[in-house]
């Protein structure tokens, strides 16, 4: 079976910085692909390329067959691709439910969609991230959790094919983050999105990923089943530094 | 007895076992009529009272005609147009110019205008995507200065020092009076078209995705918005309607000068309704056209040679102390909606 979507030879440079170095991986229809590195390992630079906010320096991207690596954000939204950020960045002016409806209408092209049938999707979507009661509540005046999850809806509501989740557990308390991954376990199932996973935190992805691609200073050090992933000791190092054996 | 009884959104009145609720929402049907009876019926009123009324309420449909698209604009670039001023040159003086050169009547010059101000907002349309935050408000701040410039250097053509003369009349029934009436009433009538037609726009889908667009650029692209078309398209057809309103003021006072338009004080008023009305609220540019022109006519009956002095500080004083605007005050206790503000980026 064909991937989903296909990263070949990914570089980003930002001048002489090389931001991502040579990265190549497949991500399968369905499964849950986890994608780690220390701070600054670039993680988020390879998001940005594969979503279209940034353009990488050489290297391709296919999605489905299709050579993505040049088309716009809005094209690639429409072809199934959809984010969340890694500091939630809502409609601020527009309330929870229009922000949802917005991207509801923006989204992958639904033919003949009116702006009723928008709004009920966009109710639909809001009443599954738990926001219903908020549906008025401009964004700005959201707690952060309900902000991500308002991300997430937003994200949801374009219908993607593949939704690429950036840092969730980064500011949760660990009542909300449970709360938070639950609910990304209960959109790929019920959605039947596949999902891009990448976290800082090991143990939640140690969980929930089919498969683990790990990076470092934007070239990538390993991939596999999060077992194997963790037991690899360039992922270790990488974590921990040189010698981490003399004290292990 | 009657009773009445304020509630968050209505005034209840009881009379004995009787009741009647008014909603307050200005844009409630029923209100919206009745602001709107309201200015239908002021020029008739002071056609007999006092005509010089009738100008006045000109000034003010036409201020207001200039702030609603210049609303539009705003929320569908996501920018702030210092410029709209421009657009009602390019109208302004192809109906002069050709109206002059031909001896066109109005309606032979508005194709003209119209077609030339699309073409125009075309060619400065990119604008919109390769300027944002502070060059796009210099860009567009320098083109009707450069134009006022070109006015003056081919002043054969433009007459930049003297003004255009001799365009023909928009409305010529021979009594200046009637005149000065149905002008009131077409001033009203495009008024009225331009809002409802924008308030239409911003309501449906596109006004949303705009209102989306406003709020953060890059995250409106990345849920699936071409922002670079609705900005386009957002720009040119605002521009246009802008044109128009040029279009109306060369065969209104079938004259047309450059230096009245194009420069900054005529640009600011224009932001000063924009602003005080309410942040780029379509209604609220109705209520600040009338605010700013009324308020500009009083000072001039009544301060005399202070007023140009005293008209930018009593509005600036306004802006201080009411951010959101006369209609902000209305609109702080209902959020329910997506009408979006202004926000000037970097």
């Amino acid at each position: 079976m064909a991937p989903l979507l296909k990263v070949n030879n990914l570089v980003k440079r930002f001048g002489g910085i090389v931001a991502v170095n040579d990265v190549s991986f497949e991500i399968h229809k369905g499964e849950t692909l986890g994608f780690i590195g220390p701070n600054g390992a670039g993680k988020s630079t390879v998001v940005n390329c594969l979503t279209g906010a940034l353009l990488p320096t050489s290297g391709t991207v296919e999605m489905n067959g299709v050579d993505i690596t040049h088309m716009k954000p809005y094209q690639r939204a429409h072809m199934g691709l959809a984010r969340t950020y890694q500091i939630p960045r809502p409609f601020p002016e527009l309330t929870a439910l229009t922000s949802v409806l917005a991207s509801s209408i923006a989204g992958k092209k639904r033919y003949n969609q009116s702006f009723q049938d928008a709004m009920y999707d966009a109710t639909h979507y809001l009443e599954f991230v738990g926001l219903f009661s908020k549906r008025n509540i401009l964004a700005r005046d959201l707690t952060f959790y309900e902000l991500r999850m308002l991300e997430l809806a937003r994200a949801l509501a374009t219908t993607p094919q593949l939704l690429f989740i950036d840092e969730v557990m980064a500011g949760l308390n660990p009542g909300e983050a449970k709360n938070a991954i639950k609910m990304i376990r209960k959109a790929k199932e019920e959605f039947g999105v596949t999902v891009f996973w990448i976290e800082h935190v090991m143990a939640v992805l140690m969980e929930s990923a089919d498969r683990i691609v790990a990076i470092n200073y934007g070239a990538k050090l390993a991939e596999g089943t999060p077992d194997e992933v963790v037991n690899n000791d360039d992922v270790i190092e990488a974590y921990l530094g040189r010698g981490w054996r003399e004290y292990a | 007895m009657v009773e009445l009884e304020l509630k968050r959104d209505r005034i209840v009145i009881r009379l004995g076992t009787r009741k009647w609720e008014w909603i307050l929402e200005p844009r409630y049907w029923r209100n919206t009529l009745i602001w709107a009876a309201i200015l239908v019926i002021f020029p008739a009123v002071s056609y007999f009272v006092s005509p010089g009324l009738i100008n006045t309420m000109i000034s003010a449909n036409i201020y207001a005609a200039i702030a609603i698209p210049l609303a539009l604009m705003t929320i569908g670039t996501g920018r702030m147009n210092f410029g709209p001023n421009f657009f009602i040159g390019v109208g302004g003086y192809t109906a002069a110019l050709l109206s002059i050169a031909y001896g066109w009547g109005p309606l032979a010059t508005l194709p003209f205008a119209i077609l030339m101000s699309i073409v125009c907002a075309l060619i400065f349309s990119p604008l919109v995507i390769v300027a944002r935050g502070l060059y796009y408000v210099l860009l567009t701040l320098l083109l009707p200065l450069v134009f006022l410039e070109v006015t003056f250097i081919y002043t054969d053509t433009f007459k930049g020092d003297t003004g255009l003369f001799g365009i023909v009349p928009l409305i010529n029934t021979g009594n200046a009076k009637i005149n000065f009436l149905l002008l009131g009433y077409l001033s009203t009538a495009i008024m009225f078209a331009y809002l409802w037609i924008i308030n239409k726009v911003l309501k449906s889908r596109y006004g949303l995705l705009m209102a989306a667009i406003n709020d953060d650029e890059e995250v409106a692209h990345g849920i699936g918005i071409n922002i670079n078309k609705i900005k386009i398209i957002a720009f040119i057809s605002a521009s246009t309607m802008i044109g128009i309103i040029g279009w109306f003021y060369a065969h209104y006072f079938s004259s047309f000068a450059g230096i009245t338009y194009l420069p900054l004080t005529f640009m600011l008023k224009i932001l000063l309704v924009l602003m005080i009305g309410g942040r780029a609220q379509v209604f609220g540019c109705v209520v600040g056209g009338y605010f700013v022109a009324f308020l500009e006519m009083i000072l001039i009956r009544t301060m005399g040679p202070i007023q140009p002095l005293l008209f930018p500080i009593i509005l600036l004083i306004l802006l201080f102390i009411l951010p959101e605007g006369l209609f902000g005050l209305y609109r702080k206790r209902r959020y329910r909606e997506y009408m979006p503000t202004i926000h000037v980026r970097r």
